[in-house]
């Protein structure tokens, strides 16, 4: 029983970021714009919010801390909705390009931070808790308000949007921006919270994982709770069963990806798109429909 | 402000919007070098004569060139029939588990072991791009998502392999294969780890697949269907049969990519992260650099070989973290991309 | 540290300009690299970031303390090497007239043999390994002895019985680290096991925090980890259990939780092979027998919580407590611990952790009675000592 409880808490340590940036990913996506630089955008909320944090070794504030991530997260995500809305780039391509830039950034400017210790570290429920109550407020959002349905019909259809007098663009970049800001929240969890400390690097891969959620859980910000833990778990086991299960543990650190591939495939199979936002990946531009 | 459509963009200014965004991003680059404390003179002239004015720094460019070129080279095929395979360093994975299979455990006669194992990689990267495309054809599975999600999906099976079924005889705990046979170890360019093998084939099928693009059908094909899926289907243009061809392709090419690596430099399989210094997702960059052209990556792997091995050279000379070479590879994609737009608008002030 | 003068630049410039590809051997030659600079120049190749506060860190400290003190020397440094790119970064090495190398990770290992034969008048000196060249030393500053005094430590502080050790990779040096940590820990408390879990990875903070934390969920409450970060500390810190330095003092990670430890003073080797090279004691062609195995008598190693803290004041009346028997009497762990710590430190030690008679956790006798294993066989070391309870890959099966 213990056993199982331990491994529930290990799953939710490990899975609150996972959930914050999926959240935000959810966020964009739903209206209409795809960013993959997640993983760059939590790399650099993880260095701002260490930055604040370590105030110059004095101990800073750690709500400035969340803020500055929050911050820098939404100020990256601009430049991808800049790029993207504006400019009409490929949106894969830019996201991936700020995965690049936002780890290439972090790593650069946050050496002189590598190997100090945060004593200042706040506690974890408060990530966790507001988590989890983010995705249920942003499910009730999403599915109930008037904003929830602006942003919707913008990543379903934006000329509909167009035509009944939404401004495409600017919900767009204000969802990118939120994603943004939710990625740099993760990452400062990251640095503050489970580490507590910054390395380069330190997002290891789990921005990657984020955007993967996000399709395995259909874009419900209430079934994301469920497969972030799900993802926590499965990194958790890797190492508690190690030695004692027959099922070697590069299974379970493969598991995630595999499984949003399946998820894909059955909703492809059944002739669903899954629950992907109809207009997802494609720029807007007004009259050229 | 806004963007006025230009009735006819003209030859050359593809070429000079390229250009210009490369040279912006080198500007924004030396901004970011400042803001790190290192003059951007200092920086930029010690990467330009650690890579292009030393035979070694040379040697070190044309070491990442090549699998940048190989795996460029095919991603070009791929981006014009608007297959988005950002799943390359996955398939140079599985051309390297593939390739390190046959030399490790298949007993070919020594003469035909280089050939051999590079079908084999050919196939083993292949495959994983098929896999992506049978997805995406069949189960209407979106191939940027399968093609990101099978990267991680090798990398576990190359840990798995090294550390399980594959492990070497007295690795000491570590974990990696036996070395290749001697057969199956690639010539390099003397003192140097540059595979011969892999700069030729790279050059030979960059200038194959330039011609397959603009001379063949199936590049007729290739291009009607990423330019316009519409007309593709009028014509009675199979899309399968297309996104087949391109999945071969540029799988293939990636997979000997990654014979390249293990044979030519590692001589056994080992960790995931040092078969592939990241090459799947430079080489993105590469054939975005080249416009589609494959024939062109043989400069952008170059140039890339460049900034990669420049990176080297500061992390060296000057202490910088390598992660510098992100930087770069970031703004240089994103003033790319960036520019796109005025290869088809100019800028007009005013309404 | 940006040494080379404007002139020396261009002239490497203008050698380099002149050489085709074909030529790169030839214009690395060495030699001439030796004869250029007034100063010795020794260069260090780092598998982790100078900041991992853990063995890169420790290498890097170590540096820094040899420049001070040799004013006839200069250094240079590459972090983050990965193991299988050590050639290239050994190449500008010594186009950047690198006298002599250093590579800091065991995985170094074929790749320094590889340039210690390419470039035959540079003197490389690799760590934790066991192949030598005629211009290749070998050195470690092994902490087996300091593994055994810690476990005497989590011996007498576990209360389930099972103390928790997270590995890196189970090569010979972690697997001896492993089973004499075993081995003190059953001295202290024949009842208790140890608990390992594998990473498979030198540095990796997120894989420590949930290996760590698998092993407190399956009852260990003393954990021992041997990552390249303070990770293991900071997770033992925050569940409240005892734990350990590792390569550092990590005991400002957690004043209250760290009690021991091992800690390295790299700067003892670097300084003593540097001041030979010097003064022309080791060239590069005497190095074939020369190894480095420095442990507690040379004071390359240190037992302790913090740099000349044994144990943590906090915990010492625990220590104090408990019991161990030795020898048929019953002595203070803490004491037991004090005595070891003495002899081990003098010039002749009388103990060692694998003095026989030592059988394997299978049963099999590997160090006879009366016999102590030979530092070659500890370089080899595939077997674990009894009470290691998990997987460990490469096990002998006779």
């Amino acid at each position: 029983m213990n056993d199982i409880l331990d491994a529930l808490l290990r799953a939710l340590a490990f899975g609150t970021p996972l959930l914050l940036a999926s959240l935000g990913a959810i966020v964009n996506e739903r209206a209409g714009v795809v960013n993959l630089g997640v993983e760059g955008m939590m790399a650099l909320g993880a260095l701002a919010g260490f930055a604040v944090a370590y105030g110059g070794g004095m101990g800073g504030n750690l709500w400035l801390a969340v803020l500055a991530a929050m911050l820098v997260g939404a100020v990256a995500a601009l430049l991808h909705a800049f790029v993207t809305i504006t400019l009409r780039a490929n949106q894969f391509v830019s996201g991936l390009s700020l995965t690049l830039l936002g780890l290439g950034l972090s790593g650069l400017l946050g050496k002189k931070f590598e190997g100090f210790p945060l004593f200042n570290q706040p506690p974890q429920w408060p990530f966790t808790v507001g988590a989890i109550v983010l995705a249920v407020v942003l499910g009730g959002v999403l599915q109930f308000t008037r904003v929830g349905l602006t942003l919707r019909s913008v990543g379903e259809n934006p000329a509909a949007a167009d035509v009944l007098g939404l401004n495409v663009g600017l919900v767009r970049y204000a969802a990118v921006a939120v994603g943004g800001a939710l990625a740099g929240l993760a990452g400062a969890y990251l640095s503050l919270v489970y580490r507590p400390s910054w390395t380069d690097g330190m997002t290891a891969g789990l921005g990657w994982i984020a955007v993967a959620l996000v399709i395995f859980v259909g874009w419900s910000p209430l079934r994301a709770v469920f497969g972030s833990v799900f993802f926590g778990l499965l990194y958790y086991l890797q190492f508690r069963l190690q030695g004692q299960s027959p099922v070697p543990t590069e299974v379970f650190s493969a598991m995630p990806y595999v499984l949003v591939i399946v998820v894909l495939g059955i909703a492809g199979l059944r002739g669903q798109q899954g629950a992907a936002p109809e207009a997802l990946g494609q720029p807007y531009t007004r009259g050229e429909r | 402000m806004r963007f006025v459509q230009l009735s006819s963009p003209g030859r050359w200014r593809p070429l000079w919007v390229s250009l210009s965004a490369l040279v912006v991003a080198l500007v924004i680059a030396g901004a970011v070098f400042a803001l790190y404390g290192v003059s951007p003179l200092e920086a930029y002239g010690s990467m330009f004569s650690g890579t292009l004015l030393s035979a070694q720094g040379r040697a070190e460019v044309l070491r990442r060139a090549a699998p940048l070129l190989l795996t460029g080279a095919g991603l070009t095929l791929a981006f014009r029939a608007q297959f988005f395979n950002i799943g390359a360093e996955g398939q140079i994975l599985l051309g390297a588990v593939f390739a390190g299979g046959v030399a490790l455990f298949v007993p070919v006669p020594a003469p035909l072991m280089v050939p051999a194992i590079f079908v084999a990689g050919f196939v083993g990267g292949a495959l994983w791009a098929l896999l992506a495309a049978w997805l995406r054809s069949r189960l209407r599975v979106n191939e940027i998502l399968s093609t990101l999600m099978l990267n991680y999906v090798a990398t576990s099976l190359v840990v798995y392999l090294i550390s399980g079924p594959w492990k070497g005889q007295n690795v000491r705990g570590f974990i990696y294969t036996d070395d290749f046979p001697a057969s199956a170890q690639l010539a390099t360019l003397p003192g140097t780890q540059v595979g011969i093998a892999t700069l030729v084939l790279g050059v030979l099928l960059a200038a194959g697949l330039q011609l397959l693009l603009s001379r063949s059908t199936r590049g007729f094909e290739l291009r009607v269907v990423g330019e316009n899926p519409g007309a593709a289907r009028y014509a009675g243009i199979s899309a399968w049969r297309v996104t087949l061809l391109v999945a071969l392709l540029t799988g293939g090419m990636a997979g000997l990519a990654g014979v390249g690596e293990v044979a030519g430099i590692q001589h056994k399989l080992l960790e995931p992260s040092q078969i592939s210094l990241g090459y799947g997702f430079t080489a993105i960059i590469v054939a975005w650099l080249a416009r589609g052209n494959p024939l062109l990556c043989i400069v952008t792997a170059l140039l890339m070989g460049v900034i990669l091995a420049g990176g080297d050279v500061l992390k060296i000379d000057l202490n910088m973290p390598y992660r510098i070479t992100d930087v770069f590879s970031g703004i240089i994609l994103f003033t790319l991309i960036a520019s796109e737009v005025f290869v088809r608008y100019r800028l007009k002030v005013g309404r | 540290m940006k040494a080379s003068t404007p002139s020396k630049k261009s002239l490497t410039l203008a050698l380099a300009l002149g050489a085709g590809v074909a030529a790169v051997a030839s214009t690395l030659n060495p030699a001439q690299a030796q004869t250029g600079s007034a100063k010795l120049k020794a260069c260090f190749v780092y598998v982790g970031p100078r900041g991992d506060i853990g063995w890169t860190y420790a290498h890097d400290q170590a540096r820094q303390a040899a420049e001070k003190a040799l004013p006839w020397l200069e250094t240079k440094y590459v972090e983050s090497v990965q193991e299988g790119q050590a050639l290239p970064a050994i190449d500008r090495l010594v186009a950047d007239k690198c006298q002599v190398i250093f590579t800091t990770s065991f995985g170094y290992m074929d790749d320094t043999l590889a340039a210690a034969k390419k470039y035959p008048n540079v003197i490389f000196a690799h760590a934790a390994g066991y192949k030598r060249a005629p211009n290749m030393a070998t050195y470690m500053a092994d902490f087996y002895q300091i593994y055994y005094l810690n476990g005497l430590v989590a011996g007498a502080l576990t209360k389930s019985g099972k103390v928790g050790f997270v590995g890196t990779f189970p090569i010979p040096e972690l697997k001896r680290h492993l089973s004499a940590f075993a081995l003190g820990v059953k001295a202290a408390n024949p009842k208790a096991v140890v608990d390992v879990k594998w990473l498979n990875s030198w540095f990796d903070p997120a894989k420590t925090r949930e290996a760590s934390e698998a092993l407190l969920s399956q009852g260990d409450d003393v954990l021992s980890s041997a990552e390249d970060s303070a990770t293991g500390v900071q997770t033992a810190a925050a569940r409240k259990v005892p734990t350990f330095s590792h390569y550092n003092s990590m005991y400002k990670f957690s004043p209250d939780y760290v009690v021991a430890g091992h800690i390295a003073h790299w700067d003892k080797i670097y300084i003593d092979f540097l001041t030979k090279v010097h003064s022309g004691t080791y060239t590069a062609k005497n190095l074939a027998n020369v190894d480095y195995w420095s442990l507690m008598n040379t004071g390359a190693v240190e037992s302790g919580a913090d740099a000349g803290v044994a144990v943590n004041p906090k915990w010492v009346p625990q220590l104090k407590a408990a019991k161990m028997t030795v020898a048929g009497k019953t002595v203070s762990v803490y004491d037991r611990l004090m005595a070891l710590t003495a002899d081990m430190k003098s010039p002749k030690p009388t103990f060692d952790p694998f003095m026989g008679p030592i059988k394997d956790r299978n049963g099999i006798v590997r160090v006879p009675a009366g016999k102590v294993a030979s530092v070659a066989e500890l370089n080899s070391m595939g077997w674990i000592a009894p009470g290691v309870v998990g997987a460990v890959a490469d096990e002998p099966k006779k």
